[in-house]
């Protein structure tokens, strides 16, 4: 095929693109005079669940970090100290997942359309990614609901049950947590326990976000 | 400007461009309710964005960029939800009775090939049958002129290899 034919076909494409269901479309450009009325119908209904599911998400862990917040303020006036450390933890963590979230929504509403497709798919597909680190954060919890019912008594009262099996638990969970917290990434996305692991259609779209990102790059590259 | 003379503008504005927005539908979505949808929500961006629009770009660089990001971002959102079902059905053209059989045929082949590119190379396909400038395809996509020479030229190529490959 000469450039000159290939030209004209392409031409040809562009016309057809414009004109092809057309008349459907059209009635949607003309609704615009009307637009107050077609953004309650349906652009913002899909915004709004979308703001209004992560604001519930919001309001449920706010809801139990002040439950939280209250037994660990309760705790200070009495000797359990493993309670108050164990829930202190729970608290904080819990916290810094919310303040993530957050910022994760913040930044969503940041996000500008008007800005070139490289950055903008760029920033969203990066935004999808970093709802990752919430889930990291999270599983660094684990070993302190191993925890927060140990007392001294049970040190001294039955230490063999206390070292042999009470602390091996804590600290498999400790290593198990922190293990991953550092693994959990997409670099591991391919390993059998990353699947295993995370097997929902929430993980697989940031699988999709991750590969979108790695086309961006290859785009971004002059070749 | 308030927000109502904002809105009367713009609409004028979308109204001159709204071949725009019919390509980019078309190009990124394979049923009518899909096409709507997308659409609305070019609209609605355009809407949301304006007041950010910055008069040193054309306006319709300006409404390319919004309505193709828009459209990537709808369009991995649908493939995330179908992840099994969807598949991208081509343009329907089938209205127009002046077409010869033969160039039927190579569009459909046109039509395939474009349908087969990533979210990104599509884009810049639209803008380049546009006969956009590789200065303004640039600014779109936010690459370099170069890059977008190379990239353009390297698709031709493939797309005459696939021509002669088939006919």
């Amino acid at each position: 095929m000469e450039d000159l034919e290939l030209k004209s076909l392409l031409a040809s494409y562009n016309q057809k693109l414009e004109q092809a269901n057309v008349l459907n479309l059209q009635s949607w450009v003309l609704n615009v005079k009307c637009f107050e009325d077609l953004q309650k119908q349906k652009a913002t209904s899909k915004l709004k669940s979308l703001i209004a599911f992560k604001l519930l998400a919001i309001a449920l862990g706010i809801l139990w970090v002040l439950f939280l917040g209250n037994l660990f303020y309760f705790s200070l006036h009495s000797s359990k100290i493993f309670f108050t450390v164990s829930v202190g933890a729970i608290f904080v963590i819990n916290l810094a997942a919310i303040i993530v979230y957050v910022n994760h929504i913040i930044e969503i509403n940041k996000i500008n359309n008007s800005e070139s497709i490289i950055k903008a798919q760029e920033s969203i597909a990066r935004l999808q990614l970093s709802t990752i680190n919430i889930t990291r954060i999270l599983f660094l919890q684990a070993p302190f609901y191993c925890t927060f019912w140990w007392n001294t008594n049970m040190i001294v009262n039955d230490p063999l049950r206390f070292w042999l099996i009470s602390v091996p638990v804590a600290l498999i969970f400790t290593l198990a947590s922190l293990w991953l917290y550092k693994n959990i990434s997409l670099k591991n996305a391919n390993k059998k326990w990353f699947k295993v692991l995370f097997n929902s259609p929430e993980w697989k779209s940031l699988i999709k976000a991750n590969n979108f990102l790695q086309e961006i790059e290859t785009f971004k590259e002059n070749m | 400007m308030s927000k109502q003379e904002l809105q009367a503008e713009l609409m004028e504005l979308i109204n001159d461009n709204q071949k725009i927005i019919y390509k980019i539908c078309n190009s990124y979505c394979s049923n009518k309710n899909d096409r709507e949808d997308l659409a609305q929500e070019i609209i609605y961006q355009l809407l949301k964005s304006y007041r950010s629009y910055k008069q040193e770009y054309k306006f319709s660089t300006w409404m390319y960029r919004v309505a193709l990001n828009v459209a990537i971002s709808f369009y991995r959102k649908k493939k995330t939800a179908d992840t099994v079902t969807y598949e991208p059905v081509l343009p329907d053209f089938k209205d127009d009775v002046h077409s010869t059989a033969e160039l039927e045929n190579n569009l459909a082949i046109l039509a395939r090939f474009i349908n087969e590119l990533n979210e990104l190379d599509k884009a810049l396909m639209i803008l380049y049958l546009e006969s956009k400038s590789y200065k303004e395809i640039a600014e779109i996509l936010g690459i370099s002129e170069t890059n977008v020479a190379t990239k353009i030229s390297r698709i031709k190529e493939t797309l005459k290899q696939k021509f002669l490959t088939l006919n």
